[in-house]
């Protein structure tokens, strides 16, 4: 195979009355999409959460009797583009909503999900993903944390960094060694729901380039997770992950994230007209635009039950390059200088994008990786 | 239109640029390719701008040296203006500083005035162009008629694109144009780009059997991470080009059953030529870097797909010429209180294509 193709993206009428339901919602909200305080998904906010929750937007991919809302996919997206589109706090819950939920619903045991599921569902319980270490980070397969099994359960020791909210998060998806490694790489690992209050777990703050405390460096110490928190079968971790992944990979959050400084480039456009910024905004935006049909056509693919991890690498890869495009294309377009506590909300909003850039081709597979991904699927190697 | 004729126009356009015989053009025209636009009761195909579009991906992915899209496009403006038989219409524009000029005396029409590296403009036996100003109408001239004289000239790909003087020529046709003339050239753009979206991907697997093919250090270059990092890039910007396509051919299709004003305010129309010239250039200089100096000669046939990217991606507008179309579009756009809110409207109706 050396074409790639994306099917067309489907379009729900559901999906499109849900649309304007959302913008109401969001225009009636009493919230403000404060670049100063935004990170790179915008706020922190459990009352705005909870609301969303209320009105059953988050989990919407869960069956009914899990506290879903039994919608597909394609609606799903349609909110999650709208949140991310208004620069909605929607920090909290997004990993939680994004793939946890998502996890438990295929490999969790019954209890797993009557107990956590509703939780998500209403905006309640919020997740951190534990799977990078200090030695690894791309290599996902050499982690080295370990669940030894005790009477009645595991100890977990080890360390996990880079993991976002964790100091503000409910529950880790704990990705680990449960026996050694061997000569197959990806054997011998596994999936756990680890509470965070259990003793043993210590967050330590990291603050990254922009002054934000996002991400943490999590230890864990003869942390006793009793039998019930396996996710899945004991050994089939990799497999479940990579699964993961794809939900992890695929979403608009990849391409939307700094769609915030190009609004304000628009409204700056407006008062002050200039052929550059109208040239760049073109660009931009034709950009901007097949991405987003893109990332329709995988969630398309993922709705209908098909392998979507490829399509997901290569639409993170694109949407993330062009993130990462943004600050370089508007700093030439318009000249001012980028400054996070300027009164003016373009120049903050753009230091904000200058500040967060190099992550988004890190976070969620190095572009490097991704790359390699494509690279095979295209029957190279 | 169902899947099974969709399927079936696939197939014989794909079987026969594959074939290649040295009447192409003629083989082309003898199973209707070049009316498919046309509707089925006026001898055409009736295909939808969308379809018109993949078969054009598939003559660009032939590198075909035929004048497929300006024929489409030409029976189709020939049709509105109630002209059969004609045996090869082409399209047209006029420099925007000198637009061609339509006078009457009595009731006869003169055109007068020039047309710019017209694509088979000398082998046409029409050329169709909408003129400027509010009450544009659609200018149908005879290439045999009187005062039309022709200068020869081509793209790198050796096509031709022909300039046409237009002295006192008395046209076959002017009616009413069915929209303006910028309108006709998004369609064009988006057609152009289509034909890009083929090509592109020919380059694409061309690049992927070398690297597979070629060895150097004992081991074929595919291997390399260097090379399968710039060839993953090459394989995004294709699947970029042909998403970006698709949408534009949906798009014609959409603003043609109803939506108000001028294509060149759809924004999938016009990023398709934004956004597939961008990847043809990226396409092209990473095809060549794995290629080494084979991919330089004139022997080898890389430059067929590559002159063709180089040269389709400047004409009918490059990727500037419709960014500032785009920018000032959105910037004009006052009925929406955001960017998203642009892009994603609420109320549009389904796109077409959709439930396909």
């Amino acid at each position: 195979m050396s074409t790639l193709s994306f099917p067309r993206p489907r379009q729900s009428e559901a999906g499109e009355r849900l649309r304007a339901e959302v913008r109401e919602f969001l225009d009636d909200f009493d919230w403000r999409g404060d670049p100063h305080a935004a990170s790179v998904f915008g706020g922190f906010d459990p009352e705005f959460s909870e609301a969303l929750g209320a009105r059953g937007w988050i989990g919407m991919g869960f069956p009914q009797r899990y506290g879903g809302g039994g919608y597909g996919l394609i609606e799903r997206y349609v909110v999650l583009e709208e949140l991310l589109a208004a620069r909605a706090p929607i920090t909290a819950h997004s990993v939680a909503d994004r793939q946890s939920g998502q996890l438990l619903l295929r490999f969790g045991s019954e209890s797993q999900r009557e107990e956590i599921l509703p939780l998500i569902a209403a905006g309640k319980s919020y997740f951190c993903i534990g799977m990078s270490e200090p030695d690894s980070g791309s290599d996902l397969a050499s982690v080295r944390t370990r669940a030894t099994k005790v009477d009645g359960g595991w100890l977990v020791n080890g360390a996990k960094i880079w993991t976002t909210n964790a100091h503000r998060s409910h529950y880790m998806i704990l990705f680990c060694r449960t026996s050694p490694a061997s000569q197959e790489r990806h054997a011998g690992l596994s999936q756990f729901l680890v509470d965070m209050k259990t003793p043993g777990i210590v967050c330590q703050p990291i603050v990254n380039i922009a002054g934000a405390r996002d991400f943490n460096e999590v230890h864990l110490q003869d942390a006793f997770l009793p039998d019930e928190a396996l996710i899945g079968v004991e050994g089939e971790g990799w497999k479940q992950v990579t699964s993961e992944l794809a939900f992890e990979r695929s979403g608009p959050e990849r391409f939307l994230s700094h769609l915030g400084v190009l609004e304000e480039f628009v409204c700056v456009l407006k008062r002050q007209p200039s052929p550059e910024g109208a040239r760049a905004l073109g660009r931009l935006v034709a950009h901007l635009a097949t991405l987003r049909r893109m990332s329709r056509s995988v969630a398309t693919m993922i709705a209908d039950g098909q392998d979507a991890a490829l399509h997901a690498a290569l639409v993170k890869d694109l949407g993330t390059c062009f993130e990462q495009e943004i600050p370089e294309i508007l700093r030439l377009a318009l000249q001012t200088e980028p400054d996070p506590n300027a009164s003016d909300s373009y120049r903050a909003a753009l230091a904000h994008v200058v500040l967060n850039a190099p992550s988004s081709t890190i976070r969620g597979g190095t572009k490097e990786v991704l790359r390699g991904i494509v690279a095979k699927g295209l029957g190279l190697r | 239109m169902d899947d099974d004729t969709r399927e079936m126009l696939h197939e014989t356009a794909a079987s026969i640029f594959a074939d290649g015989p040295p009447d192409l053009w003629e083989v082309l025209q003898s199973v209707g390719i070049d009316k498919a636009l046309v509707p089925e009761s006026k001898g055409g195909v009736g295909v939808s701008w969308a379809i018109a579009c993949e078969l054009l991906g598939i003559a660009g992915n032939h590198a075909a040296a035929v004048p497929m899209a300006e024929a489409m496009i030409g029976h189709w403006l020939l049709d509105f203006a109630g002209i059969e038989d004609a045996e090869l219409p082409t399209i047209a524009f006029s420099p925007p500083l000198e637009p061609v000029r339509l006078s009457r005396s009595g009731d006869e029409w003169h055109v007068d005035g020039a047309l710019v590296r017209v694509p088979w403009g000398g082998a046409c036996t029409h050329v169709a162009f909408i003129s400027e100003g509010p009450a544009a109408q659609l200018i149908v001239v005879a290439r045999d008629a009187s005062g039309v004289s022709i200068t020869p000239g081509q793209n790198l790909a050796g096509e031709p694109r022909d300039d046409m003087t237009l002295e006192g020529v008395v046209p076959v046709a002017v009616v009413p144009a069915p929209f303006e003339s910028n309108s006709l050239l998004a369609i064009a753009a988006v057609m152009r780009s289509a034909l890009m979206s083929g090509a592109i991907e020919r380059a694409l697997a061309l690049t992927v059997d070398y690297a597979n093919m070629r060895v150097q250090f004992g081991r074929p270059i595919g291997k390399f991470q260097a090379v399968q990092q710039n060839i993953a890039v090459l394989a995004t910007q294709a699947a970029a080009a042909r998403a970006a396509t698709e949408a534009g051919g949906e798009a014609i299709d959409g603003w043609l059953a109803g939506e108000n004003g001028s294509l060149t305010h759809n924004v999938a129309a016009v990023s398709a030529k934004i956004r597939t010239g961008e990847a043809a250039g990226q396409v092209s200089a990473i095809a060549h870097q794995v290629f080494g100096a084979i991919g330089f000669t004139e022997e080898h046939e890389l430059h067929r797909f590559t002159k063709r990217l180089w040269s389709w991606r400047d004409e009918y507008g490059n990727e500037a010429f419709w960014a500032d179309v785009l920018g000032e579009h959105i910037l004009g756009n006052e009925s929406e209180k955001t960017l998203w809110r642009t892009l994603a409207p609420t109320g549009s109706s389904l796109e077409v294509g959709a439930t396909r």
